[in-house]
C-alpha cells in the first residue's frame, strides 16, 4: 500500500519496508536497538532504579543518538515511514482535508519535531499514526503510515490496538484529563503495565515503582497510592511518561507534552524526555507549536502549514537557514525577535484548499506560479547541510533548479529598507540575512 | 512604533517627577481555608502576600511568574474584582479600596480587564455586538442606536469589520477574540488595561499581531497597560517595566531592559534561563530549578524561594561545591517534610537483588549509599567536616532515629535564608530585588547546571 | 487605524458625567413588555374587582374567564415575551439553531403535530359546544369503520350486513353517553396544553430564579433555598393533592398550581449546578469589571447559559405533567368538569371488547402527543449547545 505519487518523488527510495533487523513484535522484549541502559524488562526485576540523570545529561541525547543513527544502513534505520498521508474529517459544513498528503519519515532513536500553527494538522497527523482520531467522522483516505514495517493505515483496530501502548505510545498536552481522578496513580501504572504484559500484580508494581522513579518522582513508591489531584501538573506528566514508557515503546508521541506547563517546569520535563530517549533509545515524534522548544529538543524538524509539508530538515538546517518562506514568518513571529505584527492574513478553509502553495496568498514572495497546480514538490536547499543524514528539504517554486532562492533575500532587504506599516504592514521584513537565529 | 520594538524605555526608573496612576501598597489577598458547619479558619491561602509597585501614565508594566506564584489574584484583588484582604491601591490619588458601589462601578470605566481565555471570556449566547456593548449598557448609555455605532467603530479601529457585530463568539478565532476583548475593554475609554495572560492560549503568530495591536493602541489612547504573563519573552517585548512574582511576592522589580540582562535575584534568572531559546547548538544549559512551587497555604519560612533556590547561601564554616550543597538541603528539606521513608529505600535495595533477601538484610552501608544516590548526592561532599557531618545523619536515619538527622542537620547545616526575610533592596538604579545575597552583598555564584530534575 | 469616512458616534465621544446625571431612561422594547404586563393585571383585578362576581367577563360576547383560563393568558404572554420575541430579534442564532434542530427529521414532524395540536386546542373550544350528553347517540362508531348493529342506539349511518357504519357526523364516533370524541378530544387537547404549559412555566419560573439567585449569591442563600428544595423534594405532592380532591373535589386549576408550585425542587437543582459552573466563566468576571450588578449577571449572563439544561427539563416535565393529568382523570381524580383526554379514555374501559375506538382514539392523541415532546426535547438538547458546532477546525 506503498503509494507513490508523482509530486512526492523527492522522498528518499525507502519503500521496500521488510523488516530486515530481528525485531520480537510482542513488545514484551525490546528491539535489537534499545540501549543497555533500558531499566525496565518484564524478566529483570527492577535492576536500576535510582536517577542516574547525572551521568546521561552530560552528553547531549542527540548527539549520541544520531552517531549511532548514521552507523547502521538507513533503510534499516527508518522506524516510521509516513507517505503521502491523508486524513479526511466529514463535517457538516464539508469535508475538512485535516491533512493532505504529507510525507516524513522518523529513524531509530530520534526525534522529530511537527511544528505548526493551530489548524496545520499536526495533531491529527500525530494521531493519524495510530489512529487516535475519532472514527467516524475521521478517515485515512489515502497514503501509508509504515512503522517497522508493518503498514498501519490498512490494519484492523484489533491489531492498531496491540500497537498502541506496546510499541507506540502517546502523551498528551493535558494531564489532567489523561489521568482518571477516580484511581491511584499506581493503580492506573499497574493497569497500563499489565495491559500489554503478562506479569503478576507484585512484578507490575515493582516495575511501576521503577517507573516513577526512572521518571524523576521522588518517593516513588509512596507515590504510587496518590490520586492525580495530590499531584502537581509536572509530577502529572511525568506519571504520563511513566505510563507511556510502561511497555517500552520503540516510538513515543508527544503531543504538545509541556504547553500547559510553566517554562521551569518545561524545562524539566524537556531534559528527562532527552534522558529517557538516551537510556531507552526509542524515538520520539514530538508536536509542538513553541520553535523554542523545537530548539530544544529536536533532531528532525517538520514545518505544517494548512495540512502540507512546507519544509523538512535537520533541526539546524531549519534554524540556521528557514528556507520556506512560512518558516522565516513563523521565526520572524518569536517573540524578541523584533517584529511584532505577526503573519497577515488567515488559515485556508479546510473544507476547500486553494490551489498552488497552501501559503501563496498570506506569502510576501508569492508569485503567480505560486497559485497553480499543486503543493510544489520538494525541492533540495543545497548548501551546507549540518546533518548530512537528513536532507533540507522545502516545497516552494523559488527552489525549483530554475528559480533563484536569493531572491528571497533581495526581497528582505527590499522590505527592510522600507518604513514599516501597521496594521496591514508586512511583518517578515527586517531580518538580518542568511543565518540570522541568533537572538538579540 | 513605540514600546513595542524597543522595550527600553527612556523615562523608566527612579527619576519619575509625575504621579504614579495606580499606586499600589502591601495589597495582600488571602483566602481562608474553612471547616465544619461554622466555617472555622484552620488556615490560609496566601496568594498575595503584601506587594507594592506603581504604574506611571502611558507605562506597560509587567507581572511575571509561574503558575500559582499570585499574579492574576493580584490583578483581579487590586481593581476589587476580588476583595483584597489588606492595602491600599491608590488609582489616580484616591484609595479605591475604600469606594463604595456607586463609586466603583464609576471607577469600573477607568480600568479595563482583558482576559486569558479567549473561549471563556464571552458569553456564548450573545452576539460579538452585544458583549462589546456590554459595559456600555450596564454604565447607562441606554440609546442602542449610539451602542451600535461605537461598537462598529471599535471593531474597525481593532481590525476586524464592522458585519462581525452580528457574529457570535464560536465563530471567531481566537486571536480574532482576543481582538474583540480589546474593543470591549477599550469601550469605556478606560486610562489603564489590565491584560492577564492576553496571548498565552494564541499561536505564536497570532500573539506577535495581538501584541502589536495592543502596543498600537496604547500609543492612540495613551493607555497604561498592566501586563501578567507567565510567558517572559511576551512581557520582555512590551513591557517598560517588569515585577517578578513568587509565591505572592514580588521578589524583582525594575526596568525590563535591566531585569532581563542583568537579574538581580537567583528566582529571575533561573526563569530566565528556562527559556528555550530558538537555538538548536544552545540547549538546556540553563540553570535548572528543582522541584515545584510550593504551596501558598504553608509558604516556605525566610526567603520563600530558598527550598527550589540553586544559590542558596551556605553555611560560612563549610566549603561545599553549590550544586552538592543544594542537594543535602534538599535531603534536609525532604526529612523536615517527614517524606524520607528509609525502608522504600530499603525495599528498592532488596528489588535488585536475589529474590530470597528481605529488606532487613540489606547492610547500612548500602542503605546510606542508595539514600545519596536517591538525592544526587555524591558518595564523598569534599569538605571532610562537612562529610561527617553527613554520615551521622545518615547514621541517624538509618538507624530509624529522623529527629535526630534532622536536628543534626538543622544546627549544623543551616543557611541565612530558611530563618531571614530578605526585603526588596536597591539592587542597581531603579532596579530592586529581595534577597538576602544582596543585602549580605554577597556576589551571585557561578552556578553550573543543576541535573537533578525534580 | 482605520479612518472614519463618516462622523460617527465613538467611544471617546460618551460624556460619561451627562449619562450619569441623567436618571436612567428604558427602553421602548421594556416598556412595551411592562405594558402589555400591565395591561394583563388591569383585566385581572377589573374581573376579580370591580365586576359583579356572576357576570361574564366580557359581556357582549359572552366570554367568561375562569382562573385557569387567566393562568393560560399569562402563560401565553409569557412565551410571547421570554421565547417568541428573542428569537425574533436574534435572527441570525435563531437561523442557526433552526438549522440544527431541522436535522433531526422526528423532531421537525413531531413539531409541527405539536403546533397542530396547539392551534385546534386553541381555537376549536371557542367554536365548538362542549360534548353533551345524548344517549341515544352513544356508542357510534368513527367514520370508514362499523360496529354491531346492536350496540349502538340509534345507528347515525348506514346500517348493512347487520352492521352500523360510521358517519361524517361523529368522525371519531361517541361514547357511551354519546359524547362526540372529536370534540371531546379537541377539547382535551386545550386541556392538555393547560397543564403542560402553565404547570411547566410555573416550575421553570420558580428553578429558574431559586437555582440561579442560590448558585450566584452561594453562602447562607445557597445552603437555605437547596436544603428547603430537600426538603419540598421529599413532601408526598400526590397525597396533597388527593386530600384536595376530597375536601373541595377534582379541580384542574388546583391540581396544576399544586403540581407546578411543588414540582420544582429537581430542576432547580440542576439549574444551580450549571449555574455554578457558568459562574466561574470569565465572562461573569468581564461582566463585573464592567460594573455590572449581580441582577445584571443573572439575568443576562447566567440564565440564558442554563438555558439549555432548563429547556431540556422542561420538553421531559411536559409531557410528565400530560401525562400524569390523564392518570388522575383515569382514574376518577381529574377535574369532572373538564373533558381531558385521560377522562374520555377512562370512560370507554369499560367498553374495549365492543367500542374500542372509545379509549383508543384519545389514546392515540395522548401517546403521540408525548412521543412529540420528547422528539422535539432531544432535538432541542442538540441544537442549543452554542459549543457542540464551534468554528473550531
Amino acid at each position: 500500500m506503498t503509494t507513490n505519487r508523482p509530486d512526492n518523488t523527492t522522498h528518499p527510495p525507502q519503500t521496500d519496508q521488510t523488516p530486515s533487523i530481528p525485531t520480537a513484535n510482542d513488545g514484551s522484549t525490546a528491539t535489537s536497538r534499545s540501549t543497555p541502559a533500558s531499566t525496565i524488562n518484564a524478566n529483570a526485576r527492577g535492576n536500576k532504579t535510582i536517577v542516574n540523570s547525572n551521568t546521561s545529561t552530560d552528553s547531549p541525547a542527540h548527539d549520541s543518538t544520531a552517531a549511532e543513527a548514521s552507523s547502521d544502513a538507513k533503510t534499516d534505520e527508518m522506524l516510521l515511514t509516513v507517505e503521502n498521508l491523508k486524513t479526511v474529517f466529514d463535517t457538516d459544513d464539508g469535508t475538512v482535508h485535516a491533512v493532505d498528503g504529507i510525507d516524513f519519515t522518523v529513524q531509530r532513536g530520534e526525534t522529530v519535531c511537527i511544528v505548526g500553527e493551530s489548524g496545520s494538522g499536526k495533531t491529527v497527523t500525530s494521531e493519524s499514526i495510530t489512529q487516535l482520531f475519532k472514527s467516524p467522522p475521521g478517515s485515512i483516505a489515502d497514503g501509508s503510515v509504515v512503522f517497522d514495517g508493518i503498514d498501519l493505515a490498512s490494519r484492523t483496530e484489533d491489531e492498531l490496538t496491540d500497537i498502541r501502548g506496546a510499541r507506540i505510545s502517546h502523551i498528551f498536552q493535558n494531564p489532567q484529563g489523561a489521568l482518571n481522578p477516580v484511581y491511584t496513580v499506581g493503580w492506573q501504572l499497574i493497569e497500563a503495565i499489565q495491559l500489554h504484559r503478562n506479569v503478576d500484580d507484585d512484578a507490575a508494581r515493582e516495575d511501576a515503582v521503577d517507573l516513577l522513579n526512572r521518571v524523576g518522582i521522588p518517593e516513588a513508591s509512596s507515590r504510587l497510592d496518590d490520586y492525580p489531584h495530590e499531584l502537581s501538573g509536572g509530577m502529572k506528566q511525568r506519571v504520563m511518561i511513566a505510563m507511556a514508557l510502561a511497555c517500552q515503546p520503540d516510538l513515543l508521541i508527544a503531543d504538545e507534552p509541556t504547553t500547559a506547563l510553566d517554562v521551569t517546569i518545561q524545562a524539566q520535563i524537556l531534559t528527562l524526555l532527552r534522558e529517557l530517549q538516551a537510556d531507552f533509545g526509542m524515538s520520539i515524534v514530538f508536536i509542538t507549536h513553541d520553535l523554542g522548544v523545537v530548539a530544544e529538543i529536536a533532531d528532525r524538524v517538520v514545518v505544517m502549514y494548512a495540512g502540507k509539508v512546507m519544509e523538512r530538515g535537520s533541526v539546524y538546517d531549519v534554524f540556521e537557514s528557514p528556507s520556506h518562506p512560512y518558516t522565516k514568518a513563523l521565526l520572524e513571529c518569536l517573540p524578541g525577535r523584533g517584529s511584532l505584527g505577526g503573519i497577515p492574513g488567515s488559515l485556508p478553509d479546510p473544507t476547500a484548499p486553494p490551489t498552488g502553495c497552501r501559503f501563496a496568498d498570506r506569502c510576501p514572495y508569492a508569485v503567480e506560479e505560486c497559485t497553480v497546480g499543486e503543493q510544489p514538490v520538494f525541492e533540495s536547499v543545497g548548501g551546507e547541510a549540518r546533518d548530512e543524514d537528513i536532507e533540507h528539504e522545502v516545497s516552494c517554486v523559488h527552489y525549483r533548479s530554475a528559480a533563484d532562492p536569493s531572491v528571497l533575500d533581495q526581497l528582505d532587504a527590499d522590505r527592510s529598507s522600507v518604513p514599516q506599516e501597521r496594521p496591514s504592514g508586512r511583518t517578515v521584513g527586517t531580518r538580518d540575512g542568511e543565518g540570522g537565529v541568533a537572538r538579540e | 512604533m513605540g514600546k513595542g520594538v524597543s522595550p527600553v524605555s527612556d523615562q523608566s526608573g527612579a527619576a519619575r517627577t509625575e504621579a504614579p496612576l495606580l499606586s499600589v501598597r502591601n495589597l495582600t489577598k488571602h483566602y481562608p481555608i474553612t471547616t465544619g458547619l461554622r466555617s472555622k479558619e484552620v488556615g490560609r491561602v496566601r496568594a498575595v502576600d503584601g506587594i507594592d509597585f506603581d504604574v506611571y501614565p502611558g507605562e506597560t508594566v509587567g507581572i511575571v511568574g509561574e503558575s500559582g506564584c499570585g499574579k492574576s489574584t493580584a490583578a483581579s484583588s487590586l481593581i476589587r474584582l476580588e476583595e483584597p484582604t489588606e492595602g491600599t491601591v491608590r488609582f489616580d490619588g484616591e484609595d479605591i479600596t475604600r469606594y463604595d458601589q456607586a463609586e466603583l462601578k464609576a471607577f469600573r470605566r477607568r480600568v479595563q480587564m482583558i482576559f486569558q481565555d479567549p473561549e471563556s471570556s464571552f458569553d456564548p449566547r450573545m452576539s460579538i455586538g452585544e458583549a462589546i456593548a456590554e459595559p456600555l449598557a450596564v454604565q447607562g448609555l441606554t440609546d442602542a442606536s449610539r451602542r451600535r455605532e461605537i461598537v462598529v467603530d471599535l471593531l474597525e479601529r481593532v481590525g476586524l469589520a464592522a458585519g462581525d457585530a452580528d457574529r457570535y463568539p464560536h465563530e471567531l478565532s481566537g486571536g480574532q477574540k482576543q481582538r474583540v476583548g480589546l474593543a470591549r475593554a477599550l469601550s469605556m475609554n478606560p486610562d489603564m488595561i489590565i491584560a492577564d495572560e492576553p496571548v498565552s492560549a494564541l499561536d505564536v503568530s497570532i500573539q506577535s499581531e495581538i501584541l502589536a495591536l495592543m502596543t498600537d493602541l496604547q500609543e492612540s489612547f495613551g493607555l497604561s497597560i498592566l501586563i501578567i504573563s507567565h510567558n517572559l519573552a511576551v512581557i520582555r517585548q512590551i513591557c517598560d517595566r517588569v515585577a517578578v512574582m513568587y509565591l505572592g511576592e514580588i521578589v524583582e522589580l525594575g526596568t525590563a531592559s535591566e531585569v532581563f540582562t542583568n537579574p538581580q535575584h537567583p528566582y529571575t534568572r533561573a526563569l530566565l534561563a528556562s527559556i528555550p531559546t530558538a537555538d538548536p547548538t544552545d540547549r538546556g544549559t540553563g540553570i535548572e530549578l528543582t522541584g515545584d512551587v510550593p504551596s501558598p497555604s504553608n509558604p516556605p519560612t525566610g526567603c520563600r524561594f530558598h527550598t527550589r533556590c540553586p544559590e542558596l547561601i551556605q553555611p560560612d564554616d563549610y566549603a561545599f561545591e553549590q550544586s552538592v550543597w543544594r542537594r543535602v538541603m534538599d535531603l534536609r528539606q525532604k526529612l523536615d517534610g517527614g517524606t524520607v521513608d528509609v525502608d522504600a529505600i530499603r525495599e528498592g535495595v532488596v528489588t535488585e537483588r536475589e529474590p530470597s533477601e528481605t529488606p532487613d538484610d540489606v547492610s547500612a552501608t548500602e542503605t546510606k549509599a542508595r539514600l545519596r544516590d536517591e538525592f544526587a548526592i555524591p558518595q564523598s561532599l569534599g569538605d571532610s567536616r562537612a562529610e561527617s557531618v553527613l554520615e551521622a545523619a545518615l547514621d541517624d536515619l538509618v538507624s530509624g532515629n529522623p529527629a535526630a538527622a534532622r536536628e543534626r542537620l538543622a544546627t549544623e547545616f543551616a543557611t541565612p535564608c530558611e530563618s531571614q526575610s530578605p526585603t526588596l533592596e536597591d539592587a542597581t538604579a531603579g532596579q530592586t530585588a529581595s534577597c538576602l545575597r544582596l543585602e549580605n552583598e554577597l556576589p551571585p555564584t557561578e552556578l553550573e547546571q543543576t541535573v537533578r530534575s525534580d | 487605524m482605520a479612518v472614519d469616512n463618516e462622523p460617527r458616534e465613538t467611544f471617546e465621544d460618551v460624556d460619561w458625567d451627562d449619562i450619569d446625571e441623567t436618571t436612567r431612561s428604558f427602553s421602548r422594547k421594556t416598556i412595551v413588555t411592562i405594558g402589555v404586563y400591565v395591561l394583563f393585571a388591569v383585566g385581572l383585578l377589573y374581573d376579580y374587582v370591580l365586576k359583579p362576581s356572576r357576570a361574564d367577563t366580557i359581556e357582549p360576547l359572552g366570554i367568561s374567564l375562569q382562573a385557569l383560563d387567566w393562568l393560560y393568558i399569562l402563560t401565553l404572554l409569557t412565551i410571547l415575551v421570554g421565547v417568541v420575541v428573542p428569537l425574533y430579534e436574534n435572527g441570525r442564532m435563531t437561523r442557526y439553531y433552526w438549522q440544527q434542530f431541522r436535522k433531526n427529521r422526528a423532531a421537525v414532524a413531531s413539531l409541527l403535530y405539536l403546533g397542530v395540536i396547539f392551534l385546534i386546542g386553541s381555537i376549536g373550544p371557542r367554536f365548538l359546544e362542549q360534548p353533551t350528553v345524548d344517549s341515544s347517540n352513544a356508542y357510534q362508531p368513527p367514520v370508514f369503520t362499523s360496529a354491531p348493529n346492536w350496540l349502538p342506539v340509534e345507528c347515525a349511518g348506514e346500517v348493512a350486513g347487520g352492521s352500523c357504519h360510521g358517519t361524517w357526523a361523529h368522525p371519531f364516533g361517541t361514547t357511551h353517553e354519546g359524547k362526540d370524541i372529536l370534540v371531546s378530544v379537541i377539547y382535551g387537547m386545550e386541556v392538555s396544553m393547560q397543564v403542560g404549559l402553565i404547570a411547566a412555566l410555573i416550575t421553570i419560573t420558580i428553578a429558574a430564579i431559586v437555582g440561579v439567585s442560590a448558585a450566584y449569591f452561594g453562602g447562607w442563600i445557597d445552603a437555605a433555598l437547596m436544603r428547603y428544595v430537600d426538603i419540598q423534594i421529599t413532601f408526598p405532592t400526590f397525597f396533597l393533592y388527593l386530600m384536595i380532591v376530597y375536601l373541595y373535589g377534582g379541580s384542574l386549576f388546583s391540581m396544576i398550581v399544586i403540581f407546578g408550585l411543588l414540582g420544582w425542587g429537581g430542576i432547580a437543582r440542576i439549574v444551580r449546578s450549571e449555574a455554578l459552573q457558568r459562574r466561574e466563566e470569565e465572562y461573569v468576571l468581564a461582566a463585573k469589571n464592567a460594573g455590572a450588578s449581580g441582577y445584571w449577571t443573572m439575568r443576562r449572563h447566567l440564565l440564558p447559559n442554563v438555558s439549555n439544561s432548563v429547556i431540556t427539563a422542561v420538553t421531559l416535565l411536559i409531557p410528565g405533567l400530560i401525562l400524569f393529568e390523564a392518570s388522575l382523570a383515569f382514574l376518577g381524580l381529574g377535574d369532572p368538569t373538564v373533558p381531558s383526554w385521560g377522562e374520555v379514555i377512562a370512560s370507554g374501559r369499560n367498553d374495549l371488547p365492543n367500542a374500542w375506538w372509545v379509549s383508543t382514539i384519545p389514546g392515540i392523541f395522548l401517546f403521540f402527543t408525548i412521543l412529540a415532546f420528547n422528539f422535539v426535547g432531544d432535538a432541542l438538547r442538540d441544537a442549543l449547545d452554542p459549543r457542540a458546532e464551534g468554528g473550531d477546525q
